[in-house]
């Protein structure tokens, strides 16, 4: 009986659960674009117009293009879709969320070396010398333009050098420029 | 003679940590840095470039990468 009332309860609460999921997700719509250098430049427009967006993967039955999308409201999207008409990168398409988005990047892995420290987010690391936050290794990725960015950025301190957001074409410079990020608020912190 | 640094097997930031602690530290007029990935080989050029420093040559072999650094 007590296992009968169990497994109810337990079916009641994945119901419950699954439908909250679906109405988390119904007003939410992403947008596709042909590449990523397009998606790190619509986020920082949509940003700047103070938006409520993310930067997520899109669920495999839409993969195509690039492999980042931008999770906007679908209330907004007329407007977010103006902004970034006006902005010159206008999405491939727009889509309502039917499925589970994938984070991107959202592992953040921190090591001391003593004087240096480093910040590695998904395949990207950025390692400074403490004393004078100058970046002195940029690594990781396979992307194209990794080597670029890392020219541009090592033998620079932090608030120098170039942000990867603006200089990054590729998955990899969006996450670097989250290693970048992460770094700078560990810098501000201590 | 130039002083050895030895960073095979390790990953990424430590060849480039390894060269420049002896960059710092160290008063040899030369040093040699063996790697064995060409993503160390890179980092570790650019890391010497950036501390003033000059990549005279490169040797690849079996083991990997030999990189000949004069210090300025």
């Amino acid at each position: 009986m007590t296992m009968t009332w169990l497994s109810h309860l337990k079916s009641k609460l994945k119901d419950w659960t699954g439908r909250g999921e679906n109405l988390a997700r119904v007003d939410r719509g992403i947008l596709i674009f042909e590449n990523t250098s397009e998606v790190i430049r619509a986020e920082n427009r949509l940003k700047a117009a103070a938006c409520e967006v993310r930067v997520m993967g899109p669920p495999p039955e839409i993969q195509r293009g690039c492999d980042l999308v931008i999770e906007v409201p679908l209330m907004q999207h007329l407007e977010i879709w103006r902004l970034l008409k006006d902005a010159g990168v206008p999405p491939l398409e727009m889509v309502p969320v039917t499925g589970p988005l994938l984070a991107p990047v959202d592992l953040f892995q921190t090591v001391d070396y003593g004087d240096h420290l480093m910040v590695r987010a998904a395949n990207m690391k950025i390692c400074i010398e403490k004393a004078t936050q100058t970046i002195v290794n940029i690594s990781g990725g396979g992307c194209p333009d990794v080597p670029y960015l890392a020219w541009q950025m090592v033998g620079k301190t932090l608030r120098e050098a170039p942000r990867p957001r603006d200089i990054g074409h590729t998955l990899c410079g969006y996450a670097l420029e989250l290693a970048y990020e992460e770094m700078m608020r560990q810098c501000s912190a201590s | 003679m130039a002083v050895t640094i030895d960073a095979r097997g390790l990953s990424c930031p430590q060849p480039v940590l390894a060269t420049l602690k002896e960059i710092k530290s160290g008063s040899d007029p030369e040093m040699v840095i063996l790697v064995d990935t060409d993503t160390s080989k890179e980092n570790v050029s650019r890391a010497v470039v950036s501390q003033g420093c000059t990549v005279k040559e490169v040797q690849s072999d079996t083991e990997g990468y030999k990189i000949y650094v004069t210090r300025e």
